[in-house]
């Protein structure tokens, strides 16, 4: 059906002046304000200025960041309806769920880097009637620029692209300005003043319709009937019609603000192909109220017709809801004080065989203390080599300092040289070597923690303990199971958006010997309606798309396999993997990586023959094969920036390459996105084009504020098809290793010494 | 289609959902061997230890009152007794001497533990250097005090190494001037000790600081002081209960 921009109408000159009104005002408000205090506000952030204002009632320096901006229905910084120039703190995550007209919107924006930020929406109409759906769901992606930044005089300016890859419904460009101004504060304590922010801007598509100005050229139609969506709509970019948008908000507390806009989106699907609502009036008010610290509560009038909510919860990861704590590590006692002079330091201990298992029980009994569980253990009159899992500390600086303190405990003193060898499943990651004396020089130096750094070695491990090293006592072979709850949701099945299965999983590992795994995962559902789900419609082999077949039986078992991991060669790292390594496949892997510890760059190479299970997930297989597996480099581009491509043959046996970049926080908060392509046309491939996602995980420990490698993730792919999909193997050494090595020791750095 | 299925979803999943969610709190949630828990169940077990501590407070089983201090009874104990006290929020605790010793920079260092160890305190001549176990701690600080005197050696800077929430190490530079208030007696717990009130008035961080110190030069130690342990922490007030 023709969705036409509408064209100029007779009464536009009259709308023109109605547009005008608001733009004057905020330049005369604009005016009043920096009349009464000429003082533009500028982004702080304390670890690059070192100074944000104190919190109110208080003159104490503060880290704690002033109220973000806030956002708009569309889960961007912004007035109502409208974007405005701001941006959120770096890394910020935000939540938006926002509704009117019977329209919900639910977004989750992240700011990647200071200047650009990245939204997913899903989009929900009641009654619009297109498409054949009663409740049409509409999944977009944004993705926001800032220009320049603000400054003294000129206000910051942002580019932005909304929907610009979905279907192109709510397809709008923009390049907004936007400044802010000191007001004197109202109504409740501000911490750095009341702000007042006025924005304008001008749009394109949806933010074009309404009172055009002009025009760039013809914007192709938008054809959501007959676009499989996904792909850049570049050629509708900046074309077609323009219009001038603008809005104020006032924020006279840390709590309260209040906003008035004017828009540009004349709602023609909305208000014309269906009658969701009735547009009165370009004028929207809002007010806003800060509830808890992470969630800003909305209440608004809009387009002078409809009554709107909106609820906007910001996270960080520099500031967790929830502040980590860890008990106390003890000192390091100089040996001096219990030992007497360096001289009379006797070795001669070290000839009777005796003494190092008495050692390596309380080593181990100190380990276990921080959590950390003792492997092997090498002594040697001066050199000491510590083999040990972290099975705790999201930071291996964190566990690598506990260990070195629990060896400066218990060696004799003429053990200097410390080699700490962090173990994944038998595998050993890195070696850190630390001196005894450094230790005990360094622990209350000024910079303790930079100070330990430049005296630290980093180095490959062995692939092997010494002749001489005593295993952990009592250690292999180690069985451990665990019995809990799971959730698996579903999303965005277009008759049911969330759908959620739960149950309870049963799962067992046993290692018999170092770098050996047996495991297995038995899943019995008790409740989901996964299996309600719709079945798929993809031309390719069905490699993912059968979910809602694979969910029919409630006991499964998950996965079953051996595996074992070990280390060929200097900077070598090797796994061989057999059995059912997920519920749709199983059969064979092997991988090998090359990463030297102090390097940024690593290579890694997997080959996989699988077959796909049977649907009851039993152990029984289908007649589907296939050979898959890709060559892999990793790049750590610095900053917490991960990039990596993998280029080879997937699941449906399409050959392409997978992009992704991912940013991780030193407190194992992650975001990133992907996206892959493969020789499957856009046509074979089906909604969406090609495959494409987000992902991010939240750590554990900044939740519940206590230790844990664990975390939350969730991997969001618009559209799940069959192709440029990988198998699920567990155990990919690229994740284990990298967090170990010198980079990933030295984000976390600062743990050492906690 | 959307809107049938939700209702189905919603009575059905009402039900259902009670007694899936009974069922999985009662088998759920055990874990043996040397592997973390997983995720679902650390999670669950947080929320078990949270629900107690609700109900707790819904049973009004308040935190012990803070016992009355007596000097007799501090007669008793024979090893130095330091009261730390986190004013934001109010938690105290008394701590023992863990470590004594010195290192390259001038200032006898003193380490104070609490019972179970869980919370340190690092002292340099009697100032504040560092914190662990209270969440956002104090890593290191650069502090001027000499050999000669207790408590901060003149004015000038001291720097603090923060650990931030997100792990990382920010370097918080204060610029501080000392004034000597001069002889003060204060008491503490039915002792009066003669000292001299040394403030140390600090700028930086956009925020001020102001730390307290009531020295006795003689005896060579602090007997009372407050002092800002960072952003995260705030003022810690010290007294020092048994020399």
């Amino acid at each position: 059906m023709p969705l036409p921009i509408r064209p100029f109408r007779r009464y536009g000159a009259a709308l023109m002046r109605a547009a005008a009104a608001p733009v004057l005002l905020a330049v005369l408000l604009a005016g009043a304000a920096t009349a009464q205090v000429a003082d533009p506000v500028e982004d702080q952030s304390p670890v690059q200025d070192g100074a944000l204002p104190p919190e109110a009632g208080s003159a104490e320096p503060s880290f704690t960041p002033l109220p973000a901006a806030s956002l708009n229905f569309y889960g961007s910084p912004g007035g109502i309806d409208m974007p405005s120039a701001e941006m959120m703190p770096d890394g910020q995550f935000a939540t938006t769920v926002s509704s009117f007209a019977g329209q919900t919107r639910m977004t989750l924006t992240a700011q990647v880097t200071p200047w650009m930020s990245a939204s997913f929406r899903y989009h929900g109409m009641r009654d619009l009637n297109l498409f054949g759906f009663k409740t049409y769901y509409d999944r977009n992606f944004d993705v926001r620029f800032r220009l320049w930044r603000e400054r003294r005089y000129l206000p910051q300016v942002a580019l932005g692209l909304q929907d610009f890859s979905g279907t192109g419904l709510f397809g709008a460009e923009y390049i907004v300005a936007s400044k802010r101004f000191r007001t004197p504060s109202w109504g409740g304590p501000a911490r750095d003043g009341g702000r007042l922010m006025v924005t304008g801007g001008i749009g394109w598509g949806r933010l074009g319709s309404y009172n055009s100005i002009g025009a760039l050229g013809t914007r192709p139609r938008f054809s959501g009937a007959t676009s499989r969506g996904g792909e850049p709509a570049y050629d509708q970019w900046f074309r077609g019609p323009y219009a001038l948008f603008g809005g104020i908000e006032w924020r006279p507390n840390d709590k309260l603000g209040l906003k008035l806009e004017y828009s540009s989106d004349d709602y023609v699907t909305e208000t014309q192909t269906a009658s969701l609502f009735n547009r009165r009036s370009p004028f929207s008010f809002g007010v806003e109220y800060q509830w808890k610290r992470h969630t800003r509560l909305g209440a608004y009038y809009l387009y002078g017709s409809e009554i709107g909510v909106a609820a906007q919860i910001q996270l960080n990861p520099r500031y967790p809801t929830r502040r980590l704590v860890v008990p106390a590590p003890y000192p390091v006692q100089p040996r001096a004080q219990w030992a007497g002079p360096p001289e009379s330091w006797d070795t001669t201990w070290a000839e009777s065989r005796g003494t190092v298992p008495g050692l390596r029980d309380r080593l181990t009994e100190l380990l276990k203390r921080d959590g950390l569980v003792l492997e092997s253990l090498e002594v040697g009159a001066e050199t000491a080599e510590l083999r040990y899992r972290n099975p705790r500390y999201t930071a291996h600086a964190a566990a690598l300092g506990r260990a070195a303190r629990a060896l400066a405990a218990t060696m004799p003193a003429s053990v200097e040289t410390f080699r700490l060898v962090p173990v994944a499943d038998g595998m050993a990651l890195s070696a850190v070597i630390l001196r005894r004396s450094d230790l005990e020089a360094l622990e209350f130096d000024p910079r303790s923690s930079a100070a330990l750094l430049t005296v630290t070695g980093f180095a490959d491990a062995a692939g092997r303990p010494g002749p001489e090293a005593l295993p952990g006592a009592g250690l292999y072979p180690d069985f451990n199971w665990s019995l809990s709850h799971y959730t698996s949701p579903s999303y965005f099945d277009p008759s049911l958006p969330f759908r959620l299965d739960v149950g309870v999983d049963l799962r067992a590992t046993w290692r018999p010997a170092p770098g050996w795994r047996i495991s297995g995962k038995l899943r019995q559902r008790v409740w989901g309606n996964i299996k309600d789900g719709r079945l798929s419609n993809s031309v390719l082999p069905h490699v993912r798309t059968d979910t809602t077949i694979y969910a029919q039986e409630a006991t499964t078992l998950e996965n079953l396999y051996v595996a074992r991991q070990w280390r060929p060669g200097r900077n070598l790292y090797a796994r061989l993997t057999a059995g059912y390594f997920e519920s749709m496949f199983g059969g064979l892997s092997g991988e090998i990586l090359w990463k030297p510890v102090g390097s940024r760059l690593g290579l890694g190479l997997e080959g996989n023959y699988v077959v796909q299970r049977d649907y009851d997930q039993r152990f029984g297989f289908q007649n589907y094969d296939v050979l898959t597996g890709h060559a892999s480099a990793y790049l750590n581009l610095g900053g917490g920036y991960e990039a990596q491509v993998d280029v080879g043959r997937y699941l449906a046996g399409d050959i392409g390459a997978t992009f992704s970049v991912d940013r991780t926080f030193p407190n194992g908060w992650s975001l990133g996105g992907f996206f892959s392509q493969t020789n499957v046309s856009a046509a074979r491939f089906g909604e969406g084009s090609f495959d494409k996602g987000i992902r991010f995980r939240i750590p554990l420990s900044s939740l519940l504020g206590k230790p844990s490698r664990a975390g939350l993730g969730l991997t969001i792919r618009p559209v799940q098809r069959d192709g440029a999909q990988r198998v699920y193997v567990p155990g990919r050494l690229y994740d284990q290793v990298r967090t170990a090595h010198r980079a990933g020791l030295e984000a976390g750095w600062a743990r050492v010494w906690e | 289609m959307g809107e049938g299925l939700g209702m189905n979803l919603r009575g059905l999943s009402l039900r259902s959902a009670a007694l899936a969610a009974a069922a999985l709190l009662a088998v759920s949630g055990c874990s043996r061997g040397t592997d973390a828990p997983p995720t679902q169940l650390q999670l669950l077990n947080a929320a078990r230890t949270s629900a107690g501590a609700i109900a707790g407070k819904v049973r009004r089983t308040e935190a012990p009152a803070r016992p009355p201090l007596t000097r007799a009874a501090l007669e008793q104990v024979q090893v130095p007794v330091l009261e730390v006290t986190v004013e934001r929020r109010g938690d105290w605790a008394f701590l023992f001497r863990t470590l004594e010793r010195t290192d390259s920079s001038p200032g006898r260092i003193e380490q104070w533990s609490t019972e179970d160890s869980n919370v340190t305190i690092s002292l340099r001549g009697g100032v504040l250097i560092a914190t662990r176990g209270l969440g956002g701690d104090l890593l290191s600080s650069a502090v001027r005090v000499s050999d000669a005197r207790p408590g901060p050696d003149g004015g000038g800077a001291h720097r603090q190494m923060i650990r931030n929430l997100d792990y990382r190490e920010t370097a918080l530079a204060l610029s501080c001037d000392l004034v000597d208030l001069g002889p003060e007696t204060i008491e503490i717990v039915e002792r009066r000790h003669a000292t001299r009130h040394l403030q140390q008035r600090c700028t930086g961080g956009g925020g001020r600081v102001v730390n307290d110190y009531w020295t006795d030069p003689r005896a060579g130690l602090v007997w009372q002081s407050r002092q800002w342990a960072g952003p995260h922490l705030g003022y810690l007030s010290l007294r020092r209960l048994v020399k």
